[in-house]
């Protein structure tokens, strides 16, 4: 006998084939007296599982009538859930403000030190505002000192650690801001794909079983 | 004035009970109430208990009534709510745990061949291997063969893959086959008759 086609007789008997795999069943189900019994056994357990009844409820009026005095005033305030709504697309709006207000004060806190550095501004103010840049890093005085570096080599480095004193802390901000803008991102998907549930169930789908 | 809740149509219903409409809402639960009573019933045996959790159904639809979108099904997304109030309420008290039910409450209570169980006596054994079977299988079984979903249906309905459908469906049926085999053969036997 070839293959028996146990595996899909439920699926058979539950109308849930289509194409190939129906006619293949059927045509297996008319010369295999064994698998015609298996489908007549499920159909009679159908028919069994039928004979038990419900027990007496009661009737469906009432039963409505029971639940609507036991629901609370209000659903869930629609209000409070535009709240939330509002709160959930206020982030990326919050995100993008701090972003600008990074991006200002770095900008100002550079103008500031240019101004200081050509003698713009003599108050005592501009001397914390002013970008640690032009000092020495620790490092490249620790070089210095330990004679690895030569003259010209320090010089190097002090203009490049003052680049990276600013540009760092630029990339570091920007950074942090755009990853909590992806997870924002990637939360407000989560979301999406949860509240996708029940959209393919359209009334009637039979989705055939291959 | 607003026409009456029974002559309207379903969606509208919800549109009307998601603005806080409790009479609409009260429409939709008479709509549905066999079918949440039906499915909490088969899955737990026990009339108190399954009218306890479809009216705890209906006010956890009541609440969360915003969320469901009105295009979709709304028999389907009660009968999510209904298997999972059922499973919280099994869970809660453990002695109604129907995995409990034991090999004696499955046996013929007349055995030998002459026997003859009466009808009633027919029914409980069949509600009482529904409820042997593990918690997963009993609610895909439920729901195809009592309430008639699609394997589509279900698979949404429970979250799981609809392989996963039909390998639980055929552990179901394989198993109460085999719990209801005496059953089975006297009730051929009148089939056939
Ligand atoms: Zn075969």
């Amino acid at each position: 006998m070839p293959d028996h086609v146990n595996n899909w007789i439920n699926a058979y008997l539950d109308g849930e084939l289509r194409g190939s795999r129906l006619a293949q069943v059927e045509s297996h189900l008319d010369e295999c007296a064994e698998c015609r019994a298996e489908l007549a056994s499920l159909q009679a357990l159908s028919g069994l599982l039928h004979e038990a009844p419900l027990p007496d409820f009661p009737s469906a009026k009432r039963f409505a009538a029971n639940v609507v005095l036991g629901l609370p005033r209000k659903p869930e305030t629609p209000l409070g859930r535009k709240a939330l709504e509002v709160a959930w697309w206020l982030v990326p709006v919050a995100l993008t403000a701090a972003w600008v207000f990074v991006q200002t004060t770095l900008l100002l806190s550079d103008w500031i030190g240019a101004a200081g550095r050509l003698g713009l501004l003599e108050t005592p103010a501009s001397a914390w505002l002013t970008p640690a840049a032009p000092q020495e890093t620790l490092l490249s005085a620790l070089l210095s000192q330990t004679g690895v570096l030569g003259g010209s080599g320090v010089q190097l480095l002090r203009s490049v650690s003052a680049f990276f004193d600013s540009t760092l802390v630029q990339i570091v901000w920007q950074v942090s801001i755009g990853l909590l803008y992806l997870a924002w991102i990637a939360s407000w998907w989560a979301r999406l794909s949860r509240r996708g549930y029940g959209q393919p169930l359209a009334a009637g789908s039979r989705p055939q079983v291959k | 004035m607003a026409a009456p809740p029974s002559t309207l149509h379903e969606t509208e219903l919800v549109i009307l009970a998601q603005r806080g409409d409790r009479n609409a809402f009260g429409e939709l639960a008479q709509r549905h109430a066999r079918g949440v009573l039906g499915v909490a019933y088969r899955l737990c045996g026990e009339s108190q208990l399954a009218e306890d959790a479809a009216q705890e159904t209906f006010l956890r639809a009541w609440l969360n009534l915003s969320s469901f979108h009105p295009q979709t099904s709304l028999r389907n997304w009660l009968y999510r709510i209904a298997v999972n109030a059922v499973t919280d309420m099994l869970r809660k008290d453990r002695r109604l745990a129907p995995e409990d039910v034991t090999e004696m409450d499955l046996t013929d209570p007349h055995p030998g061949p002459e026997s003859r169980v009466t009808r009633d006596e027919r029914s409980a054994l069949v509600t009482r291997a529904v409820l042997s079977l593990p918690e997963a299988s009993r609610a895909v079984l439920v729901l195809k063969e009592y309430e008639g979903l699609s394997y589509q249906e279900i698979a949404n309905l429970l979250d799981i893959p609809l392989g996963t459908v039909m390998s639980r469906l055929n552990y179901a049926r394989k198993r109460l086959k085999e719990i209801l085999q005496p059953q089975l053969s006297v009730y051929a036997e009148v089939e056939n008759a």
